[in-house]
């Protein structure tokens, strides 16, 4: 059978589209470290900021960015260090009310917190962040319990645990921002592969994508798990960045099982020996200082990416033993024939397609990331895609609101569909033989408050796991197509 | 995957249609000269006070304030409520560090409503620093106090309030002529009936549109050594539109540029045009809303302005990232560029600009980020 040593699959980046300012601001504002819960400090000269006071704690609640507001005088007082703390809860219901391998629905939650100090505020070092966050996964993993797909329903569902997530420090070595470094413990799905547009779903796909989830050992450095490792960024021009980093082959030591279970806490920051290096070449436009002239069409927004990422880790055949016999073989050894190396390639596009000529905030923007690699023999999934549209203000006055639809597709490599004949002309019963599992997704993030977000969304997902048998069905019967229904809460503390 | 598929894969990233939008100069535009955007300083007051929006550079050394020092206000505290901020930021270009000039009290003594330190704010030869409060304790205008005009020595202590039925939320940047012992400021009031976000427009669905707001000049004598007496206020311009936004709390007239001629140019947010007022230093009645001087085109919400060496207005656009180049004389919009160009907004750098004050060498300007909290400048 598979060996899921280096595939095995779980959700992917965490990061939600209407949290993009929180984290811009954290970058500049916060700037802090943790690790160790916050200080209580003691209210700083601005308790007089009735606003944000304890004794009017209900006073601008509707419109104030954190629920908490300023906790009391503690982010006051972290602030007077530079530093800057975000606490932020995102809870879903999702269900499945057809398909999968039963139905029902399942709660799982995600809080995560970071610190940020920023070192020019803190000792008037310029450019310096530390960054630490840490997360805390709560409720149960529908697509395991019911759903059995290769692109899992939520990008938080994983593991419950209590965890590291990134330590990190970053510096920037001029003031135009065109070279920086960072250095540490990195997810990267924070920075690499990202399509801005594809952040305001909620299947995993959308976040970090499939290819890399499963044919990267531990499904790659990527939420919840991370990696040692360092991380260049230089702008070659107004347009164009190059994005690169080198880190730890894999995120955790042995990839054997669980890799949220070989590194529960997040803390054994392990260094195998092996890289996995990724190199990222961004264009966008506008660039910083492009022009605009009243009299001439101007291109509207868009960011286009490409990608290769090459790791060193040894790879598990998805056919064959090292003897070179079919690993359903009864002959055989069952140990798959290893490799030493994994390549794949991916591109990003983002383009806005429309602006509302009367209303500058509804725009329609669309995404396309497809990536794949070129070796079968070794990867469970050979050829991914995501797709969509990100449609802001959908309705008249809801400036904050976001209606997306979007579709995934995951192709099961011929190597692994190979191996699921084999399974069957060797067991000498039916076996499915995998293909390809697709997915459509419909959303609407509806901003209740600034810290508060709605989000009801609905997929639907076309022969789960590629086509794997229902472990429920005696006939080897595949898992039914499946529907899912969904509401996500985001809260920002 | 085969062979095939990478090709496709590889050609289809590759052939993506990429251009800017450049071209050839546009003879005597300011803006083109301009080709590195510097990230000074986080602008982040220690109290946590956040959303920059008004910034000046120090005409003189006075106090804790070196000559050529940029100022900065926040209009948030650190819950990101608007009109809660109530602190100004040093930065210095010697030491490149902030540190804080001013904290007030959020209430404070003659000030209706509170502190919400606004976009507008100058500071005197003599060393005084004059900003303007539009406070609310919401962050929105639902409780907005109509505020005033807060007077600061060079050390950031507060001196003074001014408010009268004439001030009702200062917005816009602080215009001045500045002779010493007595000067003229330029303000525009953006608050008269303003009622909160909730209450809207059944035609249009917007937060209801008031035409009441004015500029104001004030004239002020300024005693050796004694903080400055206000002596006479004129409106000199009214009926510009101003309503209640959630995201930008007030939209109203909020560039304010003196020409050397006298004419007082003034970006009509609302409007989304700049108009100009006449004789702005000397007429002794209203202009109404001016003379529309260029509208539409590449404006969008214009903010903050000032007048660039060469002749021509620089303003700050609120719906997206860029500061346009506009010709006062012919009206003409030369060229805009993108001085923020966030892809997290959409469009790019929406909601992020807002004050704007070029260097004393007149080669380049700052600018602040609400996004990213920062000082900015764009030079050659």
């Amino acid at each position: 059978m598979n060996d899921m040593r280096f595939g095995g699959r779980r959700s992917g980046g965490v990061r939600f589209a209407g949290w993009p300012a929180v984290w811009v601001v954290a970058v500049f504002a916060a700037d802090t470290a943790f690790g160790t819960p916050p200080m209580i400090v003691s209210p700083s000269e601005t308790s007089t900021n009735e606003a944000a006071s304890s004794s009017s704690f209900l006073e601008g609640i509707s419109r104030r960015s954190y629920l908490l507001g300023d906790m009391w005088g503690l982010r006051p007082g972290l602030s007077k260090d530079g530093v800057a703390l975000n606490i932020l809860e995102t809870s879903e219901v999702l269900g499945n009310v057809s398909g999968g391998t039963r139905q029902g629905f399942e709660y799982d939650g995600l809080t995560q917190m970071a610190l940020q100090l920023d070192t020019q505020r803190a000792f008037h070092w310029y450019g310096g962040t530390f960054n630490v966050s840490a997360l805390q996964i709560h409720g149960r993993n529908l697509s395991a319990d019911n759903l059995s797909t290769l692109q899992t329903a939520s990008g938080i569902e994983a593991d419950r645990a209590t965890r590291l997530w990134e330590l990190w420090y970053d510096q920037k070595f001029d003031q135009s921002g065109r070279f920086d470094l960072r250095i540490g413990q990195q997810s990267m799905d924070q920075e690499f592969m990202v399509s801005q547009n594809a952040l305001y779903f909620v299947n995993t796909m959308f976040g970090w994508p499939m290819v890399p989830s499963a044919d990267l050992p531990g499904g790659g450095p990527a939420y919840p798990l991370s990696a040692l490792g360092l991380r260049g960024r230089i702008r070659l021009g107004d347009s164009w960045t190059l994005l690169a980093g080198v880190f730890n082959g894999s995120p955790v030591s042995h990839n054997e099982g669980d890799s949220q279970q070989e590194n529960p806490s997040g803390t054994s920051f392990p260094i195998n020996g092996t890289a996995l290096a990724i190199a990222e070449l961004q264009f966008a436009y506008p660039g910083l200082g492009s022009m605009v002239y009243a009299d001439q069409h101007a291109p509207l927004p868009r960011v286009y990416k490409l990608g290769v990422w090459y790791d060193t880790e040894r790879f598990a055949d998805q056919q064959v033993d090292n003897a070179g016999l079919s690993l359903a073989n009864p002959a055989g050894s069952g140990n798959p024939r290893t490799h030493h190396d994994d390549i794949a390639i991916y591109a990003v596009a983002d383009q806005m397609v429309w602006q509302d000529p009367a209303e500058d905030d509804r725009t329609l923007n669309v995404f396309l990331r497809p990536m794949g690699t070129p070796l079968d023999d070794r990867n469970l999934v050979d050829f991914s895609v995501n797709a969509g549209l990100a449609f802001h203000e959908p309705f008249y006055h809801r400036d904050d609101d976001t209606f997306g639809a979007g579709v995934g597709y995951a192709q099961v490599s011929s190597a692994a569909a190979a191996l699921d004949r084999a399974t069957g002309y060797y067991s000498g019963t039916y076996y499915p033989v995998r293909s390809g599992e697709t997915y459509i997704e419909l959303t609407y993030q509806y901003q209740l408050t600034p810290w508060c977000q709605l989000q009801p969304d609905f997929q639907y997902v076309f022969n789960p796991g590629g086509g794997v048998p229902n472990p429920n069905s005696t006939s080897g019967a595949r898992v039914h197509d499946e529907a899912v229904l969904g509401m996500r809460v985001n809260i920002t503390f | 995957m085969n062979s095939a598929k990478l090709k496709t894969l590889l050609l289809c990233a590759l052939t993506v249609a990429i251009s800017n939008g450049s071209r050839a100069g546009e003879p005597g535009s300011f803006l083109q000269t301009l080709h590195h955007h510097k990230t000074l300083a986080s602008t982040i007051a220690d109290n946590g006070d956040l959303n920059p929006y008004a910034l000046i550079v120090a005409p003189v050394s006075a106090g804790k304030i070196h000559q050529g020092d940029v100022l900065i206000d926040n209009f948030n505290g650190i819950a990101n409520l608007q009109g809660t901020g109530v602190t100004i930021v040093d930065y210095s270009p010697q030491t490149r560090n902030v540190t804080l000039f001013a904290q007030l009290p959020q209430k404070l003594p003659g000030c209706p409503g509170g502190v919400g330190l606004s976009t507008a704010m100058g500071m005197l030869k003599s060393g005084w620093v004059i900003v303007g409060s539009t406070p609310s304790t919401d962050g929105t205008t639902r409780t907005k106090g109509v505020g005033g005009l807060i007077v600061l020595d060079s050390n950031g202590q507060f001196v003074n309030v001014w408010a009268d039925t004439n001030i009702n939320d200062p917005w816009g940047n602080i215009e001045a002529v500045d002779r010493g012992s007595n000067a003229t400021l330029f303000v525009s009031m953006a608050g008269f009936d303003v009622p909160g976000p909730q209450v809207r427009d059944p035609n249009t669905g917007y937060p209801v549109t008031i035409k009441k707001a004015t500029v104001l000049r004030l004239e002020l004598a300024v005693p050796e050594g004694k903080p400055p007496i206000l002596n006479g206020e004129t409106v000199i311009a009214d009926g510009f539109g101003q309503r209640a936004d959630r995201d930008a709390f007030l939209v109203g007239p909020t560039g304010l540029a003196l020409a050397s001629n006298g004419t007082l140019y003034v970006s009509d947010a609302l409007g989304n045009q700049i108009v100009a007022i006449a004789d702005a230093a000397t007429r002794t009645n209203s202009a109404g809303t001016g003379r529309t001087v260029t509208q539409g085109g590449l404006l969008r919400r214009p903010l903050a302005m000032v007048i660039a060496p060469n002749g021509n207005l620089i303003v700050a656009n609120a719906k997206n990232g860029q500061a346009v180049e506009i010709n006062p004389t012919t009206g003409k919009q030369l060229c805009a560029q993108w001085i923020d160009a966030n892809q997290a907004q959409s469009p790019p750098g929406n909601g992020d600009l807002f004050g704007i004050a070029l260097k004393p060498d007149g080669r380049g300007f700052y600018y602040v980020e609400d996004d990213v909290n920062a000082l900015v400048e764009a030079v050659p």
